[in-house]
């Protein structure tokens, strides 16, 4: 990457659209203006209307275009934003007349790394603007730009804070063993750490759901053949998509498509229906289904309420869990058969009629109770952790966990603040260097050390 | 001779105090002819304190200055009325030794030793100003318009710099009671372009022992079997004399005779009330200092308004040495006035009727930031010239001697044009100390805490010898016949860690029982035939095997970013994209690896990262042209 060079993208996601924008950063944006448009000194971050004419002197569109000067832009580099309109076609007229100019195509996240190294925003920031990019429900892009606005930094500061309260407490006995301090306590330390261990795990915990939000979900209907899976895809999408008949093996292909179920966008697959078979192409069939179990993160596993539960398969049913699994009774609208209540009973269930609609609402209740919600704090902030942060948070934990063993195990007071430290070490990967004297400042503020 | 002629010294030493002593000492047993001035040579090494040495960390800190060759442990031993082993109760890596030295043996052995010093020439004289050729000094100007020249000049000044003592209302100019104050020194500093902050400290008062009642108090006797300072294994004979016993070259006594012990009373709620009521009348209150103190060391005072809910603080009565009846009142340090000091100790029980001998003060003095200073302690405004002890923010004793003892070395060192010698954060408290200092700078006079190692498992007291004594080979300021007794003891607790490891005893082989901290183990005859230092760390470096790896691996992984170099004066604010607050950080810190960057508090990983990338790419390099 070479901070002379002038890049250009397409900033909107690609395919039919109302609106394109293109977005170029770099010292060449003043030219680009006055070789385009013919403006000499245009007012910063103020929008002009006019035709884009390509070098060769052909009109490509009308637009609205916006000059941002340097440091005070996105990416800190001189920018211009173009926005066009949505036809794939002008746009991609529009970018190769760029390039003509000079401009080159920008890398992937090249406009977040440059405002990073611009010093435009923190590490934290430029990855939650790379999860804003890809974020799809409301809920996600909340989720996004509280982090951009420092919602996670705020949560595991007060992590940090807590965590040093402890860490001070116990250095205190080891740095001032002369002091006339309150006896050791041995329990005090012990319960402050498990109620650490607790916040630290809620937290970590929301890295799934975060992932959810940010990748969206993706979900399987599995079952044996006639139990109502495709009429329950129809059900949940709210449209016929799938074909419905009451003749086992209805459905041969795979149907993928997508809704919502607050705050998860759900893509959902419907299959055909499961059974012993020595048919070598249903078993392939069953293969990919298999494949298409192991690769979601929620199974709507179907039954006919009112028939008797037929087994499946073992090869599928030692791929449900209950973490992932729903056992969905359809058809509630019929006798319901008194044998299914003890069936898969560690499962969540819920009855619902793909006929009728009836148990809808809390069938997607359900969902959600299986996907986890986010943390939604007190003031509205939806906090959800990364991939990152979650392993940072799950070692942060198991460092605890190891220290509050050794405390009830009697060990040395400095090899439990040994693993207070790292545990310490791992919150600072994702808020940045703890000072020392932080330590220290808890510590005299706690006791009265002196002489 | 005449020592006031114009032949120059290789290093200057200005300021017989702890820094003071073991610059000189370890730069003339480097072999570099030294001086060492001071402004009253009857006060060498005073301890303006307490008559005490080590403690936690400060312990560690001496046992590495013996290592490294110095004189305070070895000092503090022979001179040593009372020994105690901190933290007895605790593991092995933050037990730390402790000791009260008899205030006035300890100051005559000093002078004896340097006195006997080969290279080393002591005179009285005040410095008044340091004389400078361009950017460098050269050398220094007297009381009595003396001029002495040298390739290096050691600033030791402790709290002399334009010192200011308060008891209660009043004032006076000194470094500490009955002392001098160097007031014309700061604008030499000053001119040169250093800056100058204030700090302040205090001190408890003094009475006559016998004016005490001890059957009042709680009486706490030193150790049966005292825990030492000085590596004995491997000294020679010959450094082991104590001053009472002149011109004997070997231990004329054994320490841990003869012991002096100290006394335990409290403060009860009639002192606070004194204290509350005259409150407006204390010189920190009303106002009067204008200095930041230590936290840890707040006075008497600050305890009562900080800490209400107590209703009792502890004092320690510790002897002043053998010859004196006076006693130092640990505990209580103030700066109220001295009739209402008088009236504090009627309500102490014990101290009823004691009479006062030294009053409690305050002292405010300058201080040069020590975020202007390079890793090797050398200024980076004034070529050549080092600063040590408490002129650098720090306050102790062993912060000081600790510092003096590099700053001698390092002195040595340039006036060569042989490499700093730096210690790392992972391999000593100086190590940590020094860094600290030059990286972050202090808000309040820096004491070191074992928590300020972030490595402390590594650093524990008795491997001092192991961490560091080849450096003080390479530099001469340990004999050569010590040296090789050290990698004798190095090399025996090198096999005995291997060969317990493989010994089986019931339920496995030795060492694992050492981890399983088993009651009674059955060791080789052999291996308790070895000395009980060795015997102690080689059941430290099994029992915490684990965590001792663990901690390597750590600092491997650091190690790396302390190897890459970051250029010399360098201007950050050139670097688009460092926040401005990191760019002003770096630029006066100047960091000489991207390790210690790191370390500068307010530069946040982001920066770091730039940094790098910037490195990677050879940008930045091409950005300092
Ligand atoms: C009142 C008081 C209270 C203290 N309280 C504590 C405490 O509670 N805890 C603690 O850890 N430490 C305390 N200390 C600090 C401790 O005494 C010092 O940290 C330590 O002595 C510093 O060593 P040094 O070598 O830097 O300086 P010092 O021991 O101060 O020695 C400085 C030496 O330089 C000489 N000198 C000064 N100026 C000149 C000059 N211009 N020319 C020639 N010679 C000069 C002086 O004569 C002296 O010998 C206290 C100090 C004082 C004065
Ligand atoms: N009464 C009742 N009938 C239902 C319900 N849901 C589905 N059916 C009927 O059951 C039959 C099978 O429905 P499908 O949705 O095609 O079943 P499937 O599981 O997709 O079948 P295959 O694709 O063949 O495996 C159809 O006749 C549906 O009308 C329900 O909730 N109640
Ligand atoms: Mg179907």
């Amino acid at each position: 990457m070479d901070s002379q060079d002038t890049f250009a993208a397409l900033s909107t996601p690609h395919g039919e659209s109302a609106l394109g924008v293109i977005r170029c950063s770099g010292p060449l944006c003043p030219d680009l203006v006055k070789g385009i448009f013919g403006r000499i000194s245009p007012t910063p971050r103020r929008t002009y209307v006019a035709d884009f004419t390509s070098k060769s002197g052909q009109f490509l569109d009308n637009v609205v275009y916006t000059f941002f000067e340097q440091d005070l832009s996105y990416t800190g580099d001189p920018m211009l934003e173009i926005s066009c309109h949505g036809n794939p076609y002008i746009l991609q007229h529009i970018l190769e007349d760029l390039v003509t100019r000079g401009c080159r195509y920008a890398l992937p996240g090249e406009f977040t790394q440059t405002a990073f190294l611009n010093g435009k925003m923190d590490l934290s920031q430029a990855e939650a603007v790379i999860d804003l990019i890809k974020a799809r429900t409301n809920l996600s892009f909340k989720a996004a730009s509280q982090q951009l606005q420092g919602s996670l930094s705020r949560r595991i500061n007060k992590l940090v804070d807590d965590l040093l309260k402890i860490v001070a407490e116990i250095e205190a006995y080891i740095d001032f063993p002369e002091e006339d301090l309150p006896s050791e306590g041995e329990t005090a330390p012990k319960q402050k750490i498990s109620k650490l261990i607790n916040e630290i795990d809620q937290l970590s915990e929301t890295a799934r759901t975060g992932i959810f939000l940010r990748e969206g979900v993706k979900a399987i209907i599995i079952g044996v053949p006639n139990v109502g899976k495709s009429s329950l895809l129809n059900r949940l999408l709210g449209q016929s998509r799938a074909i419905v008949s009451d003749k086992p093996g209805t459905t041969r292909d795979y149907i993928e498509a997508a809704f919502f179920v607050d705050p998860y966008r759900i893509t959902i697959v419907d299959t055909a229906g499961i059974h012993q078979t020595d048919d070598e192409i249903e078993k392939a069939g069953i293969d990919k289904t298999l494949e298409q179990i192991g690769l979601s993160d929620l199974i709507l596993l179907t039954i006919d309420g009112s028939q008797s539960p037929t087994l499946l398969p073992e090869n599928v049913s030692a791929l449900l869990n209950s973490e992932t699994t729903l056992v969905i009774h359809n058809k509630s609208d019929l006798t319901q058969n008194p044998e299914l209540s003890n069936f898969l009973p560690e499962f969540l269930k819920a009855e619902v009629s793909a006929l009728t609609g009836d148990g809808l609402d809390f069938l997607k209740q359900s969902i959600a109770r299986l996907l986890g919600n986010p943390i939604i704090s007190d003031q509205g902030d939806v906090v959800a952790v990364s991939a990152r942060h979650h392993s940072a948070l799950q070692k942060a934990s198991t460092e605890l966990e190891t220290a509050s063993q050794l405390l009830t195990q009697d060990e040395p007071a400095e090899l439990v603040a040994s693993h207070l430290r790292d545990s310490m070490t791992n919150l600072e990967s994702i808020v940045g260097r703890i000072d020392n004297e932080r330590v220290l400042d808890k510590l005299f503020a706690t006791f009265c050390i002196g002489k | 001779m005449m020592i006031s002629n114009k032949e120059p010294f290789d290093v200057i030493v200005c300021g017989a105090g702890h820094a003071g002593v073991e610059a000189a000492l370890a730069a003339a047993r480097m072999g570099a002819r030294t001086l060492l001035l001071s402004g009253n040579i009857d006060t060498i090494g005073q301890m303006s304190c307490n008559p005490a040495i080590g403690g936690q960390a400060k312990g560690h800190i001496v046992r590495e200055i013996d290592a490294l060759g110095g004189e305070m442990a070895v000092n503090a031993d022979t001179t040593g009325i009372q020994f105690r082993l901190l933290n007895a109760s605790k593991g092995v890596a933050v037990q730390a030794p402790r000791v009260q030295s008899d205030k006035k043996a300890y100051q005559f052995r000093l002078k004896h030793t340097i006195e006997h010093q080969k290279n080393l020439t002591l005179f009285q004289a005040t410095v008044t100003s340091l004389l400078f050729k361009g950017d460098r000094v050269e050398g220094c100007k007297t009381n009595l318009g003396l001029e002495f020249f040298a390739h290096c000049l050691v600033v030791t000044t402790g709290t002399f710099l334009r010192g200011l003592m308060h008891v209660g209302q009043n004032q006076n100019r000194g470094g500490r009671m009955g002392d001098f104050s160097a007031d014309s020194l700061s604008s030499s500093f000053l001119g040169a372009g250093i800056e100058l902050e204030r700090f302040k400290t205090g001190t408890p008062p003094r009475v006559l022992g016998r004016t005490v009642d001890f059957s009042e108090l709680e009486e706490q006797p030193g150790d049966e079997k005292p825990t030492l300072f000085g590596f004995y294994d491997t000294r020679d004979e010959t450094d082991l004399f104590h001053v009472e016993h002149f011109g004997e070259t070997k231990l004329g006594w054994n320490p841990g005779e003869n012991q002096i012990s100290c006394w335990i009373t409290y403060t009860t709620e009639k002192t606070h009330d004194v204290i509350r009521e005259n409150l407006h009348l204390s010189a920190m209150y009303s106002g009067a200092i204008e200095g930041t103190g230590p936290r840890y060391c707040p006075s008497i005072e600050d305890k009562i308004v900080r800490f209400c809910d107590k209703d009792r603080h502890r004092l320690f009565l510790e002897p002043e040495g053998r010859n004196t009846n006076e006693y130092y009142i640990n505990g209580l340090s103030t700066s109220l006035p001295f009739n209402v000091q008088e009236e504090i100790l009627e309500t102490i029980p014990g101290l009823e009727n004691a009479q006062l001998m030294r009053p409690a003060y305050a002292v405010e003095y300058d201080f040069a930031p020590p975020t202007q200073l390079y890793p090797s302690l050398e200024s980076k405004l004034v070529e050549n010239l080092f600063f040590a002890g408490q002129i650098n923010g720090t306050s102790g004793y062993e912060e000081a001697g600790g510092q003096g003892l590099l700053a001698g070395i390092n002195a040595v060192k340039k006036g060569r044009g042989e490499e700093a010698l730096i210690l790392q954060r992972h391999e000593s408290y100086i190590g940590v100390l020094i860094d600290d200092l030059v990286t972050k700078g202090t808000s309040e006079p820096y004491r070191m805490f074992t928590s300020r190692a972030e490595h402390r498992l590594l650093l524990n007291h008795g491997s001092a010898e192991m961490r560091l004594s080849h450096y003080a080979n390479n530099a001469r300021t340990i004999s050569s016949n010590r040296w090789k007794l050290i990698c004798y003891k190095t090399s025996s607790i090198k096999k005995w860690e291997k060969t317990l490891e493989e010994v089986r005893t019931k339920g496995g082989t030795i060492a694992e029982a050492i981890r399983r901290n088993e009651e009674s183990i059955e060791y080789p005859p052999e291996f308790l035939k070895e000395s009980h230092e060795i015997q102690t760390e080689v059941i430290y470096k099994l029992r915490y095997k684990g965590y001792l790896s663990r901690e390597i691996k750590l600092v491997q992984r650091m190690a790396s970013v302390d190897r890459i170099k970051l250029p010399k004066n360098f201007d950050y604010s050139k670097v688009r994209g460092l926040r401005n607050e990191s760019a002003a950080k770096l630029s006066s810190v100047q960091p000489v690896t991207l390790g210690q960057a790191k370390r500068i508090s307010g530069v946040n990983p982001s920066d770091i990262s730039i940094l790098m990338v910037l490195l990677e790419s050879g940008k930045l390099q091409k950005l300092g042209k």
